[in-house]
């Protein structure tokens, strides 16, 4: 991920801090003078030389740059056409760069730093916007220590073809493997196949599918879920729904639904990591309609921008939590934010 | 679909058109709206400079006479527009006897394949062609069971295998009895480019089936990566065209359109959502012009015959010839319009409505779908009579309270489905002499629309 913004955004800092900061002209070093009478000239005077206070006057004057406000309009194109290019959407890439602007305009600073000063701008800038990701299973151990014999229940919703069902077997896996009995409720029943779909998954796993028949209210599949789960001591309820346009009122009611009878303790949204200037949209009408606590960023492995990331994160101002990276079952990433930047090369 | 994008390039137009005198201001001001309008639009960032620097360049530099510098102007952003959205190529069908069309769609794992390959499938059967669908994703779990499931629901032949793993397997399988349907419409499992065994598998099916056109689907909301994606399918096969989904998203597509564009990949198809019907061909002049508030007329027209049969379309011509329809016939248009994918759907390729649109509040038009299937109560309440002469509840209002009590509405329903039966037959009248076999131009229809959008009332 973020291959080409890694490169550039180094490339960037460095065209600016050569070329758009504005230095202080380094005058001719004149150096303190003193009539030699005996050699009828002037020479160097070495006694003023040797005082520290100068040497480092002239040492500060040399190297400390300021960058204008100017300078950085003219970088600041370029730097917001990085951004958008990497799938950042409109939105967000200004948002980046206004804050860049703050942070370094104006300061004195030392030539040879600038470049790691934009980037430490930028890195603050980026992990502010992107809130720290929670732990899931500390989160069901609290609950399960809390109410021993209710469920943690997970909703994901996303709009069509995201990859909800594939990203729910993931997860159920996951959480499988470290121990936590799950148990999957089919609530997606409008998409042909849909049903089957989870099945096949939950069979492969081995976890149990709670499933109507198609056209059956998906609140009432997740109620029968959860009251499957407290009979027989499952730790974890996921539900899956059928991929709804952001668009559509009705159906952005009906998850509003599946919400209120379900009552999860975890709403995930699951998104492409391929989408452009959409996802905002996409993230900021399901957090409207039921309030999300967290992002799967799913097709991560196809391609390098990773710009969705920083624009769903910064919308919702909730935390991704994973990232879907292949199509076995162990391609899910918990997502980390150290790494994320890292990997962006801040 | 596109609206925020279509509202901006409205205004731009409307602002060039308006202005006195084209100065620098105004011109900067104008193409960094439009920049950013496109930016949202998912545009790739090189076209978007390359357009503006165009239009900057013609309207600062070149030396026209006022009046003529706006239109010329505005012409430029409409072929710029134009060409950048890429050619129209339609998918066309070899009609020999012998000739048999093999449609293989790929694309990325969630694109919309699936559903894709099943609303050809409708989309080419209403078309009179033998369809089958084969269903080669033998990846994804129950992806055969979903084109089955659509399948049958669209009473679709298909030839699937849930148990065999090898797709070339399943195609050989079947290789004999596909040869009966001259339309073969092939679904595969999503794969991204750089999976060296999904991309062997495509290849050797690619061997084996020979299809006669390769169709990539890509996803409108697809960013910045449309090009990309573009790009790789067609360096791992040769693709003929593209079909765009999800176009009924919040805006967009503008990525996944101009990037088919870019790598000389015509777009046949978009779909604009979760009903069977949502298939439209692309055609970038009137995809533009419904962008631009000018109405798609041929669109319309088009969709309305997918909808209705041929027979049915006649007869109400006759009808509307004779400048004299009945209430069944009110009903079976309105219905035929819930089926062409919703009033919603419609309204954006009437010409002169999207100003209209805007007077009318959002949730009448879903009271309007509800309405309709109070009619249809109605109707069933009525004597044969009565539907063919609705002139008579008006003489006799007591027909009106019996039909109301007979269908569990009330009198101000019955009512309200007169006054549009009234509305709809004096427009028929007023427009009777117009030749509808050929088509309306635009401005007839608009002049309708206007007619019509005054008298409306919902």
């Amino acid at each position: 991920m973020f291959k080409f913004l890694k490169e550039k955004i180094g490339n960037w800092a460095k065209k600016i801090s050569k070329e758009g900061g504005k230095s202080e002209k380094v005058k001719e070093l004149e150096l303190p003078q003193k009539f030699e009478v005996g050699k009828q000239k002037f020479e160097p005077d070495l006694e003023k030389l040797k005082d520290k206070t100068f040497l480092e006057r002239i040492k500060t004057k040399v190297q400390r740059i300021t960058i204008s406000e100017k300078a950085f309009e003219v970088y600041n194109e370029e730097l917001k056409m990085l951004l958008l290019e990497n799938n950042v959407a409109l939105e967000v890439a200004e948002k980046v760069i206004e804050e860049l602007k703050e942070e370094i305009i104006g300061k004195k600073l030392l030539k040879k730093e600038v470049e790691s000063e934009i980037k430490d701008a930028l890195k603050k800038i980026i992990e502010n916007i992107l809130i720290e990701p929670f732990d899931i299973m500390e989160k069901i151990k609290e609950k399960i220590a809390d109410q021993p014999k209710e469920p943690y229940v997970i909703l994901f919703m996303g709009i069509n073809g995201t990859g909800k069902t594939t990203t729910i077997a993931k997860i159920t896996d996951f959480l499988k493997k470290k121990g936590f009995s799950c148990v999957l409720a089919a609530s997606d029943t409008f998409r042909a196949a849909g049903i089957e779909q989870l099945k096949k998954h939950g069979e492969k796993i081995g976890v149990k599918v709670i499933s109507q028949q198609y056209g059956t209210d998906p609140a009432a599949v997740g109620f029968d879920a959860i009251s499957y789960a407290k009979k027989n001591f499952i730790n974890c309820v996921l539900i899956d729904t059928a991929g709804r346009m952001h668009t559509s009122k009705n159906l952005l009611k009906e998850i509003e639904k599946i919400s209120k009878v379900c009552k999860p303790d975890l709403k995930l949204f699951v998104g492409e990591s391929i989408t452009g200037n959409d996802s905002i949209e996409q993230a900021k009408s399901f957090d409207w309609a039921v309030g999300i606590d967290g992002i799967v960023l799913t097709k991560a492995d196809v391609d390098e921008r990773g710009g969705t990331a920083l624009s769903v994160g910064y919308i919702t101002k909730k935390p991704i939590l994973f990232l879907g990276i292949g199509q076995e079952y162990n391609n899910i990433e918990v997502f980390d934010k150290k790494k994320f930047l890292k990997e962006l090369g801040l | 679909m596109l609206e925020k994008l279509g509202e901006v390039l409205r205004k731009a137009t409307d602002k060039i058109a308006n202005a006195i005198f084209l100065d620098k201001n105004l011109v900067n001001s104008i193409i960094k709206d439009l920049q950013r309008a496109l930016i949202e639009a998912d545009v790739s960032i090189v076209l978007v400079k390359e357009l503006s620097d165009k239009i900057k360049k013609s309207a600062l530099d070149e030396r026209l006479k006022g009046v003529e510098k706006k239109e010329h102007i505005i012409k430029l952003l409409h072929d710029e527009l134009t060409a950048i959205l890429g050619e129209h190529k339609q998918l066309e069908l070899k009609k020999g006897k012998k000739e048999q069309n093999r449609i293989m769609l790929l694309g990325l794992y969630g694109a919309g394949k699936t559903t894709t390959t099943a609303k050809l499938g409708n989309y080419f059967s209403k078309r009179g062609n033998k369809v089958a669908l084969v269903g080669l994703d033998t990846h994804r779990h129950a992806a055969a069971e979903q084109l089955q499931q659509l399948a049958e629901k669209h009473k679709l032949p298909y030839f699937i295998d849930t148990k065999e793993k090898n797709p070339v397997k399943i195609w050989k399988k079947y290789g004999k009895e596909l040869k009966e349907y001259n339309v073969v419409l092939i679904d595969t499992a999503g794969r991204h480019s750089f999976d060296k065994s999904l991309v062997n598998e495509i290849k050797s099916l690619d061997k084996t089936i020979k299809p006669t056109e390769t169709i990539l689907v890509m996803p409108a909301d697809i960013g910045q990566a449309a090009k990309k994606q573009s790009q790789e399918f067609k360096e791992i096969l040769d693709i003929l065209g593209v079909i765009i989904t999800r176009m009924d998203s919040t805006a967009k597509g503008g990525g996944a359109l101009t990037a088919c564009a870019e790598t000389k990949a015509p777009v046949y198809f978009i779909t604009t959502g979760e009903k069977i019907n949502d298939l439209e061909e692309f055609n970038p002049k009137s995809f533009l012009s419904r962008l631009l508030g000018m109405g798609d007329i041929e669109t319309l027209i088009e969709k309305i015959k997918s909808v209705t049969d041929e027979g049915k379309q006649k007869k109400i011509q006759e009808k509307i010839k004779d400048g004299n329809i009945s209430l069944e016939d009110v009903i079976e248009q309105v219905k035929s319009m819930g089926s062409m994918g919703g009033f919603d759907k419609i309204k954006s390729m009437i010409p002169g409505f999207s100003n209209v649109e805007k007077k009318i509040p959002e949730n009448l038009i879903e009271n309007q779908e509800e309405k309709i299937k109070k009619w249809e109560h109605i109707m069933k309440s009525m004597t044969k009579e009565e539907r063919e002469n609705p002139e008579l509840l008006e003489k006799q209002t007591s027909r009106i309270s019996r039909v109301a009590q007979g269908a569990g509405v009330h009198n101000s329903d019955v009512r309200s489905l007169l006054k549009q039966y009234k509305l709809l037959n004096d427009m028929i009248q007023s427009g009777s002499d117009l030749d509808m076999s050929q088509g309306m131009s635009q401005k007839q229809l608009q002049k309708l629309a206007k007619k019509f959008g005054k008298k409306m009332r919902f």
